[in-house]
């Protein structure tokens, strides 16, 4: 029976999964080698007139590495940029979420109304990142409602978007909002995974709530913590929509809030720039294979922790 | 005696701390409660004031402009037409996420149920290309979507949904959790073909998977713009993301009527919302069960 | 609505006469300044309703669509696809030109916002070869910031027809190709850009509003300055954003922003520009916002400080909404310290267009025809690039705009029409970035981030290298 099943239904499991193959080789796998193939290539429009493809070698990687006139990498700076806003938004976010979580799953304090909290925190996680930022935008504009109230109580109109940390600030907002409801969830599971005999002798020892949170509930979550903060950074470094929308294509202001994913599409604009997008594509690709590691590598250490997919924006 | 006594201070003592501590974290629920929800609160109220009042300054009591703003927004044929851009966005939304949901547990059907000599191989190959951002891709993306003509229609917003990693790997947990061999063994004595098997017997196992990842990839696709914004340029074809992204420049356009512009943006999130609420339970759950499921 | 149809007859015969070549060109010698008149009884009929100060003033004031008789040719494809960024140009197209029947027309409209606009119009044109009939683009808009690089392609082909000698030339000298001088589109517009000044304002701050008087007291831009010192000093502002004088100065310029060897190089009229920005937002004399921002329209209300504005006749109704509400008729224009243009839209003829003839008949309609362009200024304060037409509305004494108080605003912009020149030289297909991203950029350094001029400059340079690669920047 099981010999038989062998040699009869092999062909099966390559049938089952060839359009999953076949689809990812033609729009994810030679997209993605023609990407890298670009990299080499001078290629790109002059207005209407297209340049190239001339193969160049690694000279694309060389202006993507070459320092400006103050000394500074373009590259990165914006990778710099996207961390910054990731951090401004991720270091509050898992604080929050972990003091959600714990309140959540204390035995004690048996929160009531648990299942629409939960509904609640995670909703933001849903709405469309792009009209997030157009709200968010609208809101702290210049005539908008939150300067409308300064002025109502008597203070000077401020522009948000024209101070590089009041902009980030509010990428970073938008991110925290739309994702802590997500962290909130994951820690949650993670303290429910966390052997339940331990709190309780911890309890009849006499330890304090601070010290449960301290001495248990913060070692043994490490390991799904340190998930959710890599799985977070790689959707970090994807961040995209909101600061497109809100800093528009420019960075505005002074590059602050460029992010890689907004240079690419940026080369990818007009001028077709499909070499120096090839490039930085490629660097993209390292940075967020070496982060991937660390995930694999936390997830080997505790075996129980599986990789969801990673979220983009936070 | 002593020792009682003390036991029930302590008591007495814990109870009362107990009570403020129950107190703190509620009022930091609601806290967080309306942090959560203050945005779609105030893009609700808004929605309901005319430009004017909302030029005027902001007012916390719903004005009686919502009718007239949806009517607004949804008959304004400048830049786009809102009623077109959520039909563009539902086709792509819904098409991907069936794609996804049957493809991925079929994907992993396949893997888990036969044993084949690329098996190994094909799992490994798929955990890698899990972490890889589509848009490391997108320079020889948006070259092949130009070479197949596919500029302009949802073919090339759908097709892909069929290869998803993530998916795949959460069908796979949750097949090697609720789908024992032995079922698929017994319909094959029955005389099930393989095909029949997988549909039939299999897929309603996995319901309530496949139900939470339908409602991720919907959302995920609704949500998405990077890609959308690389291959679609007839307005007519615009995704509500795009929409949301040229609504800055309809702002500037100085005669802009901001209620409808709250409006479109109302209407462009509150289908998700609904079907949310509809369904939050089995999000939640399935947010947590993605996550840690061993 | 009988009425209507008889009309429009009438007139589809006049103008199927004068599209055949009876005649063209007595349009700007005579009073009426109607080209249809002499063509015979049927056009009588014509001018009379199209004539602004007889009887037909009502129609021109009455949104109805205009059938030019067009009749599609037998190679003609059943869908003219038209690209645009906006939607001015299809609301004028579809309130005043009756296309044939049977026609479908399609307009793809994308965002001007970050150059979306001619990506995806690039895009269209590269695939144009091949494109089904139906899928070609047939005609697309430009702006004068980038017309060059579309007029001097291979993707636009030359009219079949020569344009009346009325239209200003100015506006077919942008879309000739500089190469081979052959003309490839036309502009249904003409924007000489004024000074938009605040009457109530100007009274506090000049002590008159009349706009002889306003005009001698801004003639240059030393009294300009000296007089947003003034402004500043009884709590006005003297213009709407930082950008508000940046057109009168580039659009000026006597050297363009690219060298013949492709190098950036910054026009001394730019630097002045600069100068005086720099000047303004330190002293307070402007709003720091952008061209854009609706922090503009608000100062355009009942209690808005700012004096100043610049534009063509489009400004009005694409900005100035906030004013008609609220402070309609406290408006005036003069000339202002320099004569300028600002913008303007361009119709192009697509090449691998199956459409050809009825292109040019829109393009004909829209700058020739008069019963359109004169619903056009009277409907919509567009300014035609029919020059007669203009200097008609320009001489007569009854007509008068509301928003400014009942001043005839025709009568100054077609003083400054007439001397706007168009030097390809002048131009670049990048002009788009740097005059919008480049005084951005110079904004953001104003508004305090960066905080040296050095670095505003080092954010251009690189955005220009993202736009243009091939350009050779300092940096």
């Amino acid at each position: 029976m099981k010999k038989h099943k062998l040699v009869s239904y092999a062909k099966w499991g390559y049938i089952f999964i060839a359009p999953f193959f076949i689809v990812y080789i033609i729009f994810q796998l030679i997209p993605l080698l023609s990407t890298f193939y670009y990299s080499f290539f001078e290629n790109y429009r002059s207005g209407l007139n297209v340049i190239g493809p001339n193969f160049v070698g690694f000279d694309n990687y060389v202006t993507l590495f070459t320092p400006d006139k103050n000394g500074s990498i373009d590259i990165f700076t914006y990778f710099i940029n996207t961390i910054i806003m990731w951090l401004m938004g991720a270091v509050p976010q898992l604080v929050f979420s972990l003091l959600l979580a714990v309140i959540f799953t204390g035995e004690r304090l048996r929160i009531k109304g648990q299942g629409f909290f939960k509904t609640v925190i995670y909703m933001p996680n849903l709405i469309m990142a792009a009209a997030f930022a157009m709200l968010f935008f609208m809101l702290f504009s210049k005539v908008g409602p939150f300067n409308q109230f300064i002025m109502s109580s008597g203070g000077e109109a401020f522009d948000f978007f024209a101070n590089k940390w009041t902009t980030r600030g509010i990428i970073a907002m938008i991110n925290f909002l739309m994702w802590f409801g997500n962290t909130t969830i994951l820690l949650m599971a993670g303290i429910m995974g966390i052997d339940q005999s331990l709190f309780e002798a911890a309890s009849i020892d006499g330890a304090t709530s601070w010290q449960v949170f301290y001495k248990i509930t913060i070692p043994l979550l490490k390991p799904i913590m340190v998930y959710v903060a890599i799985t977070s950074l790689i959707g970090g470094l994807q961040m995209f929509d909101v600061p497109q929308v809100i800093g528009t294509y420019l960075g505005s202001p002074n590059r602050s809030t460029m992010t890689m994913i907004m240079y690419l599409n940026n080369y990818l604009g007009t001028s077709k720039n499909y070499g120096m997008a090839g490039a930085l594509s490629v660097i993209i690709f390292i940075i967020t294979g070496i982060l991937s590691v660390i995930v694999y590598k936390t997830m080997a250490n505790d075996s129980g922790k599986k990789p969801k997919k990673a979220k983009k924006g936070a | 005696m002593a020792i009682k006594e003390q036991t029930i201070r302590n008591n007495e003592n814990s109870k009362g701390k107990l009570i403020a501590a129950r107190v703190v974290a509620y009022i930091f629920l609601i806290l967080v409660t309306f942090l959560a929800l203050f945005p779609l609160i105030l893009l609700v109220l808004n929605s309901t004031h005319s430009n004017a009042s909302l030029q005027a300054g902001f007012d916390p009591i719903p004005g009686g402009h919502f009718l007239i703003n949806f009517e607004t927004a949804w008959n304004d044929t400048a830049l786009f037409t809102l009623p077109r851009s959520m039909l563009n966005s539902f086709i792509i939304a819904a098409s991907s996420c069936i794609l996804t949901s049957y493809f991925s547990a079929m994907t992993a059907y396949g893997i888990h149920v036969y044993d084949f000599k690329l098996k190994k191989f094909a799992f490994n190959f798929i955990m890698v290309i899990m972490t890889i951002p589509t848009q490391v891709a997108a320079v020889g993306f948006v070259q092949l979507v130009g070479k197949f003509n596919m500029t302009n229609t949802y073919w090339p917003l759908i097709l892909p949904a069929i290869a998803a990693p993530s998916v795949f790997f959460y069908m796979k947990q949750y097949i090697e959790s609720s789908l024992p061999m032995e079922v698929i063994e017994a319909a094959r004595v029955d005389g099930s073909g393989e095909f029949m098997t997988f549909n039939a017997i299999a897929l309603p196992m996995l319901k309530p998977a496949i139900a939470v990842q339908m409602i991720f990839a919907f959302v995920a696709s609704w949500n998405n713009f990077f890609t959308p914004a690389l291959v679609l340029s007839k307005s007519e074809m615009w995704t509500l993301p795009i929409v949301n992204a040229t609504l800055r420049q309809k702002i500037q356009s100085q005669n802009c009527d901001i209620g409808e512009v709250y409006m479109m943006i109302l209407l462009s999130i509150i289908p998700v919302v609904i079907v949310y609420i509809a369904l939050s339970k089995h999000i939640v759950k399935g947010v947590a069960l993605g996550a840690v499921k061993g | 609505m009988m009425k209507k149809k008889i009309f429009a007859a009438v007139l589809a015969s006049a103008i199927l006469m004068s599209v055949a070549g009876c005649t063209q060109d007595n349009g700007g010698n005579n009073d009426d300044g109607n080209q249809l008149e002499t063509n015979g009884g049927a056009a009588d009929t014509t001018t009379s309703a199209a004539e602004s100060n007889g009887g037909g003033e009502v129609d021109n004031k009455t949104p109805h669509q205009v059938d030019t008789g067009y009749k599609l040719a037998d190679d003609e494809g059943k869908v003219i696809n038209i690209y645009c960024w906006n939607e001015d140009f299809k609301n004028y197209f579809e309130a005043y030109y009756k296309h044939p029947e049977g026609v479908d027309v399609n307009w793809v409209v994308n965002a001007n916002d970050g150059g979306v606009y001619q990506q995806k119009l690039d895009e269209a044109l590269f695939n144009q070869g091949d494109a089904s009939a139906d899928n070609k683009v047939d005609m697309f808009l430009a702006e004068a910031d980038y017309i060059k690089k579309y007029a001097s392609s291979d993707f636009t082909s030359a009219l079949s027809y020569t344009p009346s000698s009325d239209i200003y030339s100015y506006t077919l000298n942008a879309a000739t190709d500089v190469r081979n001088d052959q003309l490839k589109g036309l502009s249904f517009q003409a924007a000489p850009s004024v000074l938009i000044y605040r009457r109530s304002i100007a009274k506090d701050v000049l002590g008159t509003d009349d706009p002889n008087e306003v005009q001698k007291l801004l003639d240059s831009w030393d009294k300009f300055d000296a007089v947003a010192a003034d402004a500043k000093a009884k709590g006005y502002i003297m213009t709407g954003c930082v950008e508000e004088t940046l057109r009168c100065y580039t659009n000026n310029a006597t050297s363009s922003f690219l060298s013949d060897s492709n190098e950036f190089q910054v026009p001394a009229e730019f630097t002045a520009w600069l100068q005086q920005a720099k000047s303004y937002v330190d002293n307070g004399y402007t709003l720091t916002c952008k061209r854009w921002d609706d922090e503009k329209s608000v100062q355009m209300g009942t209690d808005g400080k700012v004096m100043c504005f610049f534009g063509p006749a489009w400004y009005y109704n694409f900005c100035m909404g906030t004013a008609k509400e609220q402070t309609n008729g406290d408006w005036a224009v003069c000339v202002g310290p320099q004569e300028h243009f600002w913008g303007g839209t361009w119709l192009l003829k697509a090449t691998g267009t199956d459409n050809a003839g009825l292109v040019e008949d829109i393009m004909k309609a829209f700058s020739e025809n008069t019963e359109i362009i004169a619903q056009l200024w009277e409907q919509k304060s567009e300014f035609s690039c029919n020059k007669p037409m203009m200097e008609k509305y320009a001489a007569d004494t009854s007509y008068g705009n509301d928003l400014l108080g009942g001043q005839n605003d025709a009568a100054i912009m077609a003083e400054c029409a007439k001397n706007i020149t168009w030097d390809p030289a002048l131009h670049t297909q990048y002009d788009q970035t740097f005059q919008e991203t480049l005084p951005g950029r110079m904004i953001e350094w104003f508004n305090g981030d960066p905080k040296t001029e050095e670095e505003a400059w080092s954010n251009f340079y690189k955005d220009l290298k993202t736009v243009a690669p091939d350009v050779v920047t300092p940096e």
